[in-house]
């Protein structure tokens, strides 16, 4: 089967289905702390064993093996011994594909989670900023010139404050939450959009689309909605996926400085910030930022092939 | 020319006094005042005459005519948290971060430029290669690669300091120390912008190079490359140069992540420090600077288009 954006569309699927059904396919929760001693710090591909003893206890042991009528094993530096009869359940494997971090949490659960809230967010503030390109758009194009050019030089004002710093003042303005987050990235992602929506309802104005419209008796309104907006949607569908691309960049780069959704959300950036402090956990840093790269990655190139879907290179 | 520059000179006075206003506005609805007295580590009758020598008990209006004023005089008010007036801390924070954004600046656009040329000049192969490599940097978010750039460079082998600017008795020259320093937040800021440069300097080459241009020069007897050079190279740099005014508001931006992460006390961990301590003076000051930084980016871009190619020129006579 052929679909638009070719082979990166693939990719895309591949990525944002297994994060849309995180809950499903995580191994564990993104805050499941069995034990935060001996399950801390493994590296990634680490083979464990959770201890279940009869009084409610989990311990997360490495290097389990049989010893007479118990187990020997290491656990947080050091090595223990138990007895088979003192165990609740016999030992249950654990393998953290992609390691724990500092709290002995599976990182790549986090990651499934975290890659959820920020592709939800991201996508979420993408179609909140769509809808705000489209309503400014058409007002500049059919509101009359006081209108659009009201509206234009506004959009460059928003435009020459860098989006990060906008960003940060925003986000001063309110207790940080999901909502915030979602609203706030919207409020800098429109801006290039709503450029676009006019650009493109340019040149349709007057053209046989509204004609036709306005002849069949539509008002302006369902004309601007129902037949407009369909003729500029894929057009605005290539700049959504490179705006989402950016935001969810954005997104994480706010969780980096602490400034994003706070706990319990879990965002790629958090998971990558939460590596900082010991570097010696590199695979905190590495799974999320590489994950984001394939993301950010595809959705560019599934841009392109869109794009040249809908305007073929000439053949001279 | 001039006629020019004036338009779009004057053109661009409205739009930075929309983002100072914008900024303001911003600014003026965040939630609580300074000296607190709710908190009871003020006495009520001190932080009434706190605020009233500060002059931020007046109305928001007045308060706003007054800072523009000052804006227009070069004074930014004075700063709650660092406790000294806003102009000098952000003139020396912007001192820095030109330093190592300049630097970012100009290794991403020889770096992109050189790359893209390469990738439209070379062979197949070569242009597979730097424009695979290209497209997977320009994806990497800059704070990623700062984090991995410290964690193989200097916790792993230990040649590059983590942070800050410069070691407090170091023995080493003023000048290398700086430099090792440079090192890792310049390359994080610096290569994934070069990438996209890169991929933007090669498509335009190869769209300029795709018609009767390279025709007419093989027909003259030049080899791939030398149209390349000769002929693409030039519209690679007219392509550079309409992204650097495009470049700057997103090196002012990327500077706050970096900045923070590798501790360089430039303008965008004070943009970000300022945040976290509501001093609303010193965001404002940080705002309206890089807000001036970015317009003045877009006026040069746009000066420097015309400069370069003659279409744009004759357009304006």
């Amino acid at each position: 089967m052929r679909i638009a954006g070719g082979p990166a569309a693939w990719v895309l699927a591949a990525i944002l289905l297994p994060a849309a059904a995180a809950p499903l396919l995580a191994p564990r929760p993104a805050d499941f702390q069995e034990d935060v001693a001996g399950g801390r710090d493994l590296p990634p591909l680490s083979r464990a064993h959770a201890l279940h003893t009869p009084d409610g206890r989990t311990r997360i042991v490495t290097g389990l093996r049989p010893d007479g009528a118990g187990f020997v094993f290491e656990r947080a530096g050091g090595t223990g011994r138990v007895d088979a009869a003192d165990l609740a359940v016999p030992p249950q494997p654990r393998l953290y594909l992609l390691g724990t971090d500092r709290l002995g949490r599976d990182v790549g659960s986090r990651i499934l989670f975290g890659l959820r809230h920020s592709a939800g967010v991201a996508a979420l503030a993408v179609a909140l900023s769509l809808f705000v390109a489209f309503a400014l758009g058409g007002a500049a194009v059919f509101g009359g010139p006081l209108l659009d050019a009201a509206i234009m030089r506004g959009i460059d004002v928003v435009m020459a404050v860098p989006r990060l710093l906008l960003y940060l003042l925003c986000a001063s303005l309110l207790p940080l939450s999901t909502p915030l987050l979602v609203a706030v990235l919207a409020a800098t992602t429109w801006t290039g959009l709503a450029r676009i929506v006019r650009a493109e309802l340019l040149t349709l104005r007057g053209g046989g689309i509204e004609a036709a419209a306005r002849a069949a008796g539509a008002r302006p309104l369902r004309t601007l909605f129902l037949h407009l907006l369909p003729a500029i949607l894929p057009a605005l569908a290539v700049a959504a996926s490179l705006r989402f691309a950016d935001t969810i960049l954005l997104e994480s780069a706010v969780s980096v400085l602490g400034l994003g959704a706070p706990p319990p959300a879990v965002s790629l950036g958090d998971i990558m910030s939460s590596g900082r402090a010991a570097a010696g956990d590199w695979w905190l840093v590495a799974f999320p930022g590489l994950l984001l790269a394939a993301l950010v990655l595809a959705l560019r190139s599934a841009a392109t092939s869109l794009d040249r879907l809908l305007d073929p290179p000439s053949i001279a | 020319m001039s006629a020019f520059f004036l338009r779009r000179f004057l053109f661009a006075l409205p739009l930075l006094l929309g983002a100072l206003t914008l900024l303001f506005l911003l600014m003026a609805m965040v939630p609580g005042r300074p000296f607190p007295a709710e908190t009871g580590a003020l006495d009520p009758a001190a932080a009434e005459r706190l605020r009233a020598l500060y002059g931020v008990d007046r109305p928001a209006a007045e308060r706003y005519i007054l800072w523009l004023g000052g804006v227009a005089r070069g004074d930014l008010g004075f700063s709650f948290s660092e406790r000294q007036p806003v102009a000098p801390v952000v003139g020396r924070a912007a001192a820095r971060t030109c330093v190592l954004a300049g630097l970012a600046l100009l290794l991403q656009f020889l770096g992109g430029t050189a790359a893209g040329v390469l990738a439209a000049a070379g062979g197949r192969g070569i242009d597979r290669v730097i424009t695979g490599a290209a497209a997977l940097l320009y994806a990497v978010p800059s704070y990623w690669l700062g984090l991995m750039l410290v964690g193989l460079f200097s916790v792993r082998l230990g040649w590059l300091p983590v942070s800050q600017m410069a070691t407090v008795e170091d023995g080493s020259p003023f000048l290398v120390d700086a430099l090792r320093h440079l090192v890792l937040p310049c390359l994080a800021l610096a290569l994934p912008a070069a990438a996209g440069i890169a991929l933007f300097v090669r498509d335009q080459i190869r769209a300029a190079l795709d018609g009767g241009l390279t025709r007419a020069a093989r027909s003259r007897g030049l080899g791939r490359a030398q149209i390349a050079i000769r002929h693409g190279a030039w519209r690679g740099l007219f392509a550079a140069s309409t992204l650097f005014g495009l470049a700057l508001p997103g090196l002012v931006g990327g500077s706050v992540v970096i900045e923070t992460l590798f501790a360089w006390p430039g303008m965008g961990r004070l943009a970000y420090q300022a945040t976290l301590a509501r001093d609303a003076p010193l965001v404002l000051g940080c705002g309206a600077f890089s807000a001036a930084l970015v317009i003045a980016g877009s006026l040069a871009a746009d000066l420097l288009t015309a400069a370069i190619d003659p279409r744009v020129r004759a357009s304006l006579r």
